[in-house]
């Protein structure tokens, strides 16, 4: 079946996403009148795209926002300084700090490869919904915080902690150095951070086998930026959990514990990042006392006529921050550049890394390849005032256990309808551009996914 | 030096300041403007330009497809002033933006000292010669406000039906005129631009007070379609007064 009738032959999938779109439109009406924006927003009383192009990606203006610690570029923001009594704090002053986000999947289908147990066709309602609350601002100068907690219905009712750092900003003078403590994403200053993207992670599916040295069976392929993606097929955390070849990981982990240093103190042209973490990409600690550490330079370019641009490259040094089946500890290291370029309503971004296992152990090396490339394109523009159109390419050149190791290459396309600036609408089609393989390869084996999304952040 | 000193020197500077535009000496003022490009090219020239045409790499997204973009300091339009329309602002009006910042526009730099806004000022200055050929004087706002009675809010009432600003704000001044709704309002760039919700003080961007309402009536606001109505308010400038207890009390606030 030719791919364009796979996409529009499903009439329930269409009809279900029109009423979607009618009820929740109808949602958005009744609460119209709350005219809800997000916290730094409101703190500042401005517009999102003081900060943002689109939620979530940046403009230049609120990349050094987030660079000087969520402080005004070049400024040291005090916060609430005086110890306030119980009766004397508003709902305004709270509502400051605090931010929501809410996104939930209102029809979801893929198309799969019939070739897996328990895979195929699917039509989904309502799932997976998320929660995301967090806080966030500053103490006094030049001291900042960030705490959020996500919950996922669906795989877990509970709140589970996310990032959560304190910034001390300014070090030896503006702009010199800003240091991080804490769970923090290490990639929130690259050319293509990790945690901003407008085509949103899509989670996998996952059968057993579960357990210690096992590899789950994954009946859906993940649909993540593959340039940050662990790549590698066979490699184990230090809780002897599967790393999957999909999973971010390393310089683009969703968060990690450790501390590093950011600034400018030659100019807006360039930007430093240094940084230790525990490492290994896991959640529940490290106890391996070996540390990985890592760079990041930046250089901007372009400070007029609505353009903007800016190159980076980093290394990221592992030690021995991964399994293999035998037990025995591997170095992940990964190195990677990013651009990005903003012209008026056009926003273009991409990285390229490539991923190298060291200290692999003796025998195994003519059994796992152990270099491994990732690359993300991505582009978006506004073509009215509601109607943001966005593309994406990854491809993923896995290595790791031969045997098993399949590449995948996936294009999104996205419309983002916005009901309002902080609520939007997205329709949104990823598909396979490789020729369906037999086998029980997930990378293969999903063919295409459509969804109708809702996001509001307030 | 002693802290108390340095600020009680720089409050001497600025007193200095008050007259023309860049009183005291010479050096002085050369020190500031360098100091305030400084701080501009930190702070400001994201959204304004190195150029300070207003086309920072950041200004497009905040005004892509409705005003109000960043401002342009290289043609020597204000908005917000205390001068006559078509004058240029004084240093208080300059000083005032930076601090207060514009009501979801721009945000408040009053993380900057005021020592630092001062030396800014006088840097954005030096982008329009205009700044040192004219000698701008802010308008006399014609005495203490009149107290906001009832009888006073009736006269505002029927002077905003008399000088037409339903047109533009409403019958219920929410800003939806029937010539805004039509989509013919735009300021000087060509943007659309909405007439302020008159009922609702957080989103006015020239102040909330009796008299930043009267300074505004007086001035206008340049480069949009408020227009100054000081002609019209001429020999009965108490009528500017009622107007505004009139427009402040259409809105509740603490």
């Amino acid at each position: 079946m030719a791919y364009g009738e796979r996409f529009f032959q499903p009439c329930l999938k269409t009809a279900l996403a029109l009423a979607f779109v009618l009820f929740s439109t109808s949602l958005a009406g009744c609460i119209s009148e709350a005219e809800a924006i997000p916290a730094f927003a409101r703190k500042y009383e401005v517009n999102c795209h003081v900060c943002h192009t689109r939620q979530p990606r940046l403009n230049p203006f609120g990349e050094q926002f987030l660079e000087n610690g969520y402080q005004m570029p070049g400024t040291e923001d005090g916060g609430i300084v005086a110890k306030l009594k119980y009766g004397d704090l508003t709902l305004d002053q709270v509502s400051n700090y605090l931010g929501v986000l809410f996104a939930t999947t209102g029809i979801e289908h893929t198309e799969l490869k019939r070739e897996i147990e328990g895979s195929g066709d699917q039509t989904e309602l309502g799932s997976p919904t998320i929660l995301r609350l967090f806080t966030a601002g500053t103490i006094t100068n030049n001291v900042g915080f960030f705490v959020e907690t996500t919950t996922i219905f669906g795989r877990s009712s509970e709140l589970e902690l996310g990032r959560a750092f304190v910034t001390l900003n300014n070090l030896g003078g503006m702009n010199w150095g800003h240091l991080r403590v804490g769970r923090f994403d290490p990639s929130a200053y690259f050319s293509m951070a990790r945690g901003r993207p407008q085509f949103v992670p899509i989670g996998p599916k996952l059968a057993p086998p579960f357990g210690a040295f096992s590899t789950p069976t994954v009946n859906r392929w993940s649909l993540t930026q593959s340039a940050y993606a662990s790549k590698f097929y066979g490699l184990f955390n230090r809780s002897r959990t599967a790393i999957q070849p999909y999973d971010s990981t390393l310089f683009n982990s969703p968060e990690e514990v450790g501390i590093d240093i950011h600034g400018r103190p030659f100019g807006d042209w360039f930007l430093y990042q240094v940084g230790v973490l525990n490492g290994g990409n896991e959640r529940a600690g490290d106890s391996n006392n070996s540390k990985d550490w890592y760079v990041m330079t930046r250089f901007d370019y372009a400070q007029s006529h609505d353009f903007s641009a800016n190159l980076s490259g980093f290394a990221y040094f592992g030690n021995h921050n991964a399994k293999v089946s035998t037990n025995a500890d591997v170095s992940r290291s990964r190195y990677g550049v990013g651009a990005r370029m903003r012209y008026k309503w056009l926003d273009i971004y991409g990285a390229y890394t490539i991923d190298r296992v060291t200290d692999l152990p003796s025998g195994m090396e003519s059994t796992f390849d152990s270099t491994a490339t990732g690359v993300t394109v991505e582009a978006h523009a506004m073509v009215t005032d509601r109607l943001l159109l966005g593309t994406r390419y990854d491809h993923l050149d896995a290595g790791g256990l031969l045997a098993t190791r399949k590449s995948a290459t996936f294009v999104g396309v996205q419309a983002k309808y916005y009901l309002r600036s902080n609520m939007a609408f997205t329709v949104r089609d990823d598909f396979n551009v490789r020729n369906v393989e037999g086998g029980t390869s997930a990378a293969r084996n999903l063919r295409n996914r459509f969804s109708v999304d809702l996001s509001i952040v307030f | 030096m002693n802290i108390f000193m340095k600020r009680f020197g720089w409050a001497l500077l600025m007193l200095g300041m008050a007259q023309p535009a860049f009183g005291g000496s010479e050096m002085t003022s050369l020190n500031m403007v360098e100091d305030g490009r400084t701080i501009y090219e930190r702070s400001c020239l994201i959204c304004h330009g190195a150029s300070g045409k207003g086309d920072g790499p950041a200004a497009f997204y905040n005004a892509a497809f409705s005003a109000s973009r960043a401002r342009d300091f290289t043609v020597g339009n204000y908005k917000f002033r205390s001068t006559v329309s078509g004058s240029l602002p004084v240093d208080q009006d300059l000083f005032r933006t930076v601090t207060d910042g514009i009501p979801g526009s721009m945000p408040s730099f009053s993380g900057l000292s005021i020592e630092q806004r001062w030396q800014v000022v006088a840097y954005i200055k030096t982008f329009y010669s205009g700044f040192q050929e004219e000698t701008p004087e802010s308008i006399s706002l014609n005495g203490s406000p009149i107290p906001s009675t009832a009888a006073s809010i009736q006269r505002g009432k029927a002077l905003f039906e008399e000088m037409d600003c339903a047109s533009c704000h409403g019958k219920q001044a929410r800003g939806d005129g029937s010539v805004a709704l039509a989509g013919e309002l735009k300021d000087s760039r060509g943007l659309l631009i909405s007439p302020n919700d008159l009922t609702n003080r957080t989103g006015w961007k020239n102040g909330t007070t009796v008299r930043d309402m009267v300074r505004t009536l007086f001035t206008g606001l340049d480069g949009t379609p408020m227009p100054s109505y000081e002609s019209q308010l001429a020999g009965h400038k108490e009528d500017a007064w009622h107007l505004a207890n009139y427009i402040l009390s259409l809105s509740h606030h603490e």
